[in-house]
């Protein structure tokens, strides 16, 4: 063990004295080539736009997704449309003005970039028609009548149609005071191949259709995932906001530490580099900001203070110490280089970790994260300390660190009671309560969507009432789950096709929460039923197949391919819970299961509440694996580190702790677990191992000194643990303000990064000495102290 | 060689294993997959009474109602509850008329006629689809025989000739049936006793027993209906008479039970869904609100009800008379020729419904609806 983890720390330990010499060598050289990098990196910053991707936000080697891709072009509309509802405040629909609007509208819609014009459909578009049974055989036409001049009397006329057509609940509301456009988009233009620009989209609907057209007399409802995205995209920008915000915090918290403009300034501006070198290198790699990663900047920032207020500290404690700025600085480095070191590499792995999650989203915020966190090494690891042997920390900062030395800080004694035997034992006692009520809640953590609607927002968006607006007068819910039936070339409308779907949309009728489906069986059954003068008792699949082939004469867009191979069976569910997707999923399996063979296909999944089935899945899965991950990463690390089980027990457990009391959390604040909150563990887990490592390690030297544990610790909260109590409040402030975010997703973070920061924090400062004291580290630390003295003879050899 | 031998053995069971699969995977699998409605047992749902249900009837003091996907629903509590039977086939049912408390038939898709014999809790197929075309091949066939050889004891017969021509076509038409498959449905059934019936469906299939159902004929070449179009329904009236309506304006009257029936001219010649008896009047209701009356089911009156919706069914008792129309229409009357609009806030189609205390149990789109009839 000990050779082995020699071995791997060896490399650390050689290029300490390397980088030292180098950087403190060659400081203008080196400050010249950051600011060179520096500039060209912000040129490259400044340029990084918004990105979403539909299938980005998807697992896509989920077999749901894959099923879904390899029929994508066959579900156009299906799997990407909005919906933009025009509704009158008085009266109802059916009168010219209105009618116009909608026109004008409709018109306006179809020349939008991205939209599929050909399936583009509203009562004004000729391909929505009324179809009546008389006595001669069906008779039908355009619901708008090619006479229609707006008279009362055409209106009525529209009236009629409308009834006749079937498009009530569908593209007419139930209560005939709005009226729906159904736009259909391409996630790419078949001709020009361009990606859909969904922020571009999201503006257009909002300019040309609803300043445009919402009146004191009409309203405007859209709803649909490129809406979300736009809405998403627009929401996340204000995290810019944040961002001074929190700048400007830190930088007076900074201020009320150190007392020091240099002490203050300096850390801040390495921690901005580190955030622009992180951007421009994100925009160098082809990288977009997604709304998922636009909070890697932040948090990128927020570690790189942290590490910055280690090392301004420990100049002011060397410089108090009597040493020269540049000395200072330099023996600070040499001080934090290993425990920076490892404490980045454990947040860097920690975050490389989700990269096993395979949702492109969540693996762009890993790589942006980890890249984050390998500038944070150069610029306030190497950067930072090179600028402050230059600038030095100044003498008022020295003084003040001088007499917090000094004093017999009644503060900060108070703390040492966790060292005691009994303190020790209350705050273990404490925590293993806590540890067990945190299971316990922890039980109910739920995986996925809890909210109706769209969850990434509040409820109270905009974007969500005019969602609720479309439920509540409208048959078709917003959650559709689409299950994709292949069969042989041409076979999608054969009698055994038919009659197994019949047969399947029936089994769904018995599982809970699917409110109706819909698919080409319908179509079939009614247009039977149609051709035998309306009768119910035709309303079933014919085991004719002409008859079949005279009822799909005319089959709306969607419901079966060109080459009819692949009939998408539409499923409208109650919610999209997990819970619901999940016994649908199960149910679905044990169907296909049973009938799936040569001929027929029963595949899941499209439609966005298919999507969220398989994220779902994937996440389930995913979370402990990310756990088992990190935990295991960063444990090895600890251990490689300090070469000691007890040492790692003490480091860990308190983030145990903390990582189990955020799901409690989670789960009693019903927070599910789900792409935007998965991350959040991982990210807890490293942030919160770099205070027990900075805390621990200083520790350890002052108890290979000799000193008693109550001693030993009393001056490391006086050094280390003061700043990590410092930055983890800091940190703390900042991300609490994340709560305040128009967008759900990005309050829920806030709510956990605030607590996890906090916890990890009072963890470490509480905990660490606890469990020392109980796991009589002090023995170790002799046993670590003649290691120490081994290798040091080692090396001499 | 103890390896060889082994492998080699292992090499032909894989070889018989992969056969094996090919051909019983295959056809295990296929044999699934195109598992056929006629004889696939229907699914048992704990929502079945929410289904599209076609027709409703009381049996002694329980209610029956059949519907799609092979759903059989009893109720002994005047349809408050209901259990879903289990049936051995999965296709829609569209009848069902019951004989006495005991016995039961019930009609569907694909020629589907079955018997129950114990209240309608179990059902067996009697006849499907194969064997009525059959039935009906043999029947065109015979009748292409016996005139085969009336032509040839009088050549000079033209008009025998002629009947001979078109005798062939029918049977050749039910030759080509036979090779389509079983894809008529049966509409409706009744029985005069437990030995006597009639079942009858789309294409101008008529089918009699004599024997409780122990042997079918195909009697449809007994209607003067040249163009085979869909027959409804079929009723008694209080003389004794029988009558069919269906497609086209069609209506079919039997004084002698069922073995002769001629064609009355009505004054319509729409689709009639179905005919009942209300106050010993005849109602005759089909496309499009069309409703006639009559006393001697000959000379028919139109009724202004007022409504244009197409009439699908009617319920009976001693003092109201209920249509139901699609769109959710329903029409009450106590004289048979004013009505008034039910207002069941449904916007769903019923075509069947049984009368029960204060009210109705309906059949039809969106399942079994239980109606308050309205009190004056």
């Amino acid at each position: 063990m000990n050779k082995f983890s020699r071995l791997l720390l060896a490399p650390i330990k050689g290029s300490e004295e390397l980088a030292e010499r180098f950087l403190f060598h060659h400081r203008l050289t080196v400050l010249s080539v950051f600011t060179v990098l520096t500039l060209l990196l912000a040129w490259q910053a400044v340029q990084i736009r918004p990105d979403a991707s539909f299938v980005k936000m998807i697992p896509s080697a989920h077999p749901y997704v894959e099923n879904y891709l390899k029929n994508r072009d066959d579900l156009a509309g299906l799997g990407n449309s909005i919906r933009v509802a025009v509704a009158v405040k008085e009266g109802d629909i059916f009168t010219a003005d209105y009618q116009q609007t909608l026109q004008k509208i409709t018109d306006e819609l179809f020349f939008i970039p991205g939209v599929d014009r050909s399936a583009l459909t509203s009562i004004w578009t000729p391909n929505v028609r009324w179809t009546e049974v008389t006595e001669d055989g069906f008779v039908g036409g355009p619901v708008i009548p090619p006479e229609y001049d707006g008279s009362a009397a055409s209106l009525e006329q529209v009236k009629l149609n409308i009834l006749r057509s079937g498009q009530v609940g569908r593209l007419v509301a139930n209560d005939f005071r709005s009226a729906i456009v159904q736009v259909p988009l391409f996630d790419k233009h078949p001709d020009s191949g361009e990606k859909l620009d969904y922020q571009a989209l999201s503006q257009q609907l909002e300019t040309l259709i609803r300043d445009k057209y919402q009146s004191d007399k009409v309203t405007v409802h859209i709803t649909g995932f490129a809406k979300i995205v736009g809405d998403l995209i627009d929401g996340a920008a204000q995290v810019a906001v944040f961002f001074a915000i929190a700048l400007l915090i830190t930088l007076v918290l900074l201020y009320l530490y150190s007392r020091s403009m240099t002490a203050t300034l300096v850390p801040l501006a390495c921690s901005v580099i580190a955030v622009i070198w992180q951007l421009g290198l994100l925009k160098l790699l082809g990288f977009g900001l997604d709304p998922y990663s636009m909070l890697v900047p932040f948090l990128v920032f927020a570690i790189a203070v942290s590490h910055g207020v280690q090392i301004v500290n420990t100049i002011a404690l060397e410089s108090a110490r009597g040493a020269p700025r540049w000395l200072a600085a330099r023996r600070a480095f040499r001080a934090l280089y290993i425990p920076g070191l490892t404490a980045l590499l454990s947040d860097g792995i920690g975050f490389v970790t989700l990269m096993v999650i395979d949702i492109r989203v969540i693996q762009d915020l890993a790589i942006a994260a980890s890249l984050g966190i390998a500038v944070i090494i150069l610029t306030n690891l190497f950067l930072l300390p090179v600028i402050m042997s230059l600038l030095g920390i100044g003498e008022r900062a020295t003084q003040r660190a001088l007499k917090a030395t000094q004093k017999p800080s009644t503060y900060w004694r108070r703390l040492t009671w966790f060292t005691t035997p009994v303190g020790a034992r209350a705050a273990v006692s404490i925590a293993g309560v806590l540890l067990i009520a945190g299971l316990y809640q922890g039980q109910a953590l739920q995986i996925g969507d809890l909210d109706s609607g769209a969850p990434e927002l509040r409820a109270d968006s905009r974007y969500n009432l005019d969602n609720r607006f479309i439920t509540q007068h409208y048959s078709t819910s917003s959650d559709a789950f689409v299950v994709m039936v292949g069969t042989e070339k041409d076979h999608c409308s054969s009698f055994n096709t038919l009659s197994l779907v019949d047969r399947f949309q029936y089994y769904l009728t018995n599982i809970e929460g699917v409110q109706s489906s819909v698919s080409l069986v319908d179509v079939s059954k009614r247009v039977t039923s149609g051709l035998n003068e309306g009768n119910l008792k035709w309303r079933a699949i014919s085991r004719n197949q002409l008859i079949i082939n005279a009822s799909l004469a005319y089959v709306p867009a969607g419901l079966m391919n060109p080459s009819c191979s692949l009939l998408p069976v539409i499923i409208f569910l109650d919610d999209h819970k997990a819970e619901t997707l999940q016994r649908l999923t199960g149910q679905i399996e044990q169907f296909a299961h049973r009938y799936d063979s040569e001929q027929i296909r029963f595949e899941m999944a499209a439609g966005n509440a298919g999507f969220e089935a398989a994220t779902n899945e994937v996440i389930g899965i995913a979370q402990y694996q990310m756990l088992a991950w990190v935990y295991g990463v960063v444990g090895l690390l600890c251990l490689l580190t300090f070469r000691s089980l007890k040492t790692l027990i003490c480091i860990i457990a308190p983030l145990a702790l903390t990582s189990i009391l955020c799901q409690a959390l989670m789960a009693s604040l019903g927070i599910g677990v789900k792409v935007a909150t998965l991350p959040v563990i991982a990210l807890g887990v490293g942030i919160g191992v770099d205070y027990g490592i900075y805390i621990y390690s200083k520790l350890n030297t002052y108890l290979v000194q000799g000193m008693a544990l109550s001693e030993a610790y009393l001056n490391t909260l006086k050094t280390t643990g003061k700043s990590v109590a410092f930055t983890g409040l800091t940190l703390a402030i900042g991300v609490v303000l994340w709560v305040f975010s128009p967008i759900k997703f990005q309050a829920d973070m806030g709510i956990l990064l605030t607590f996890m920061f906090l916890w990890n924090m009072l963890g470490a400062l509480i905990l660490i000495p606890a469990l020392a004291c109980l796991l009589k580290c002090d023995a170790t630390a002799a046993a670590l102290k003649s290691t120490h003295q081994s290798e040091v003879h080692d090396a001499v050899k | 060689m103890i390896i060889i031998g082994n492998s080699m053995a292992s090499i032909r069971s894989l070889i018989h294993c992969f056969a094996l699969a090919v051909l019983c995977g295959s056809h295990g699998v296929s044999a699934e997959a195109i598992a056929d409605r006629l004889n696939t047992p229907a699914f048992m749902s704990s929502h079945a009474e929410q289904r599209l249900m076609l027709d409703i009837t009381a049996q002694g003091h329980q209610l029956v109602a059949v519907g799609d996907h092979g759903i059989v629903l009893r109720s002994t509590d005047q349809g408050q509850h209901w259990q879903q039977q289990a049936t051995p086939f999965s296709v829609m049912l569209t009848s069902i008329f019951s004989t006495d408390q005991q016995h039961a038939w019930l009609t569907g898709h694909d020629g589907l006629l079955a018997v129950s014999h114990d209240g309608g809790v179990s059902w067996t197929p009697s006849l499907d689809g194969h064997q009525i075309n059959q039935l009906r091949l043999q029947r065109l066939q015979a009748n292409v025989s016996a005139l085969k050889a009336r032509v040839d004891a009088e050549p000079e017969n033209a008009l025998l000739a002629e009947q001979l021509d078109d005798a062939a076509w029918y049977a050749d038409d039910a030759a080509m049936a036979v090779e389509e498959g079983p894809s008529i449905p049966l509409l409706d059934v009744w029985f005069a006793n437990r030995q006597r019936g009639f079942a009858l469906g789309a294409y101008g299939l008529l089918l009699k027993t004599d024997d409780g159902g122990e042997n079918w004929v195909y009697w449809g070449d007994r209607l003067e209906n040249p163009d085979n179009f869909h027959l409804h329904a079929i009723r008694l009236d209080h003389r004794g008479y029988l009558y069919i309506a269906g497609e086209a304006g069609l209506l079919f009257r039997s004084v002698d039970g069922g073995e002769r029936w001629t064609r009355i001219v009505t004054p319509y010649d729409g689709s009639f869904f179905s005919i009942t008896e209300f106050q010993q009047q005849l109602f005759l209701m089909g496309l499009r609100g069309h409703l006639y009356r009559s006393e001697d089911g000959l000379d028919w009156q139109a009724v202004n009800t007022g409504d244009k919706a197409t009439l699908l069914g009617a319920v009976v008792d001693a003092q109201k008379l209920l249509l139901l129309g699609q769109g959710g229409l329903l029409l009450q009357s106590s004289d048979g020729q004013h009505f008034t609009r039910l207002d069941s806030g449904e916007r769903r189609s019923m075509s069947a419904g049984v009368a029960v205390d204060g009210g109705y149990i309906l059949a039809g789109e969106g399942g079994l609806l239980s109606v308050e009839s309205e009190h004056e």
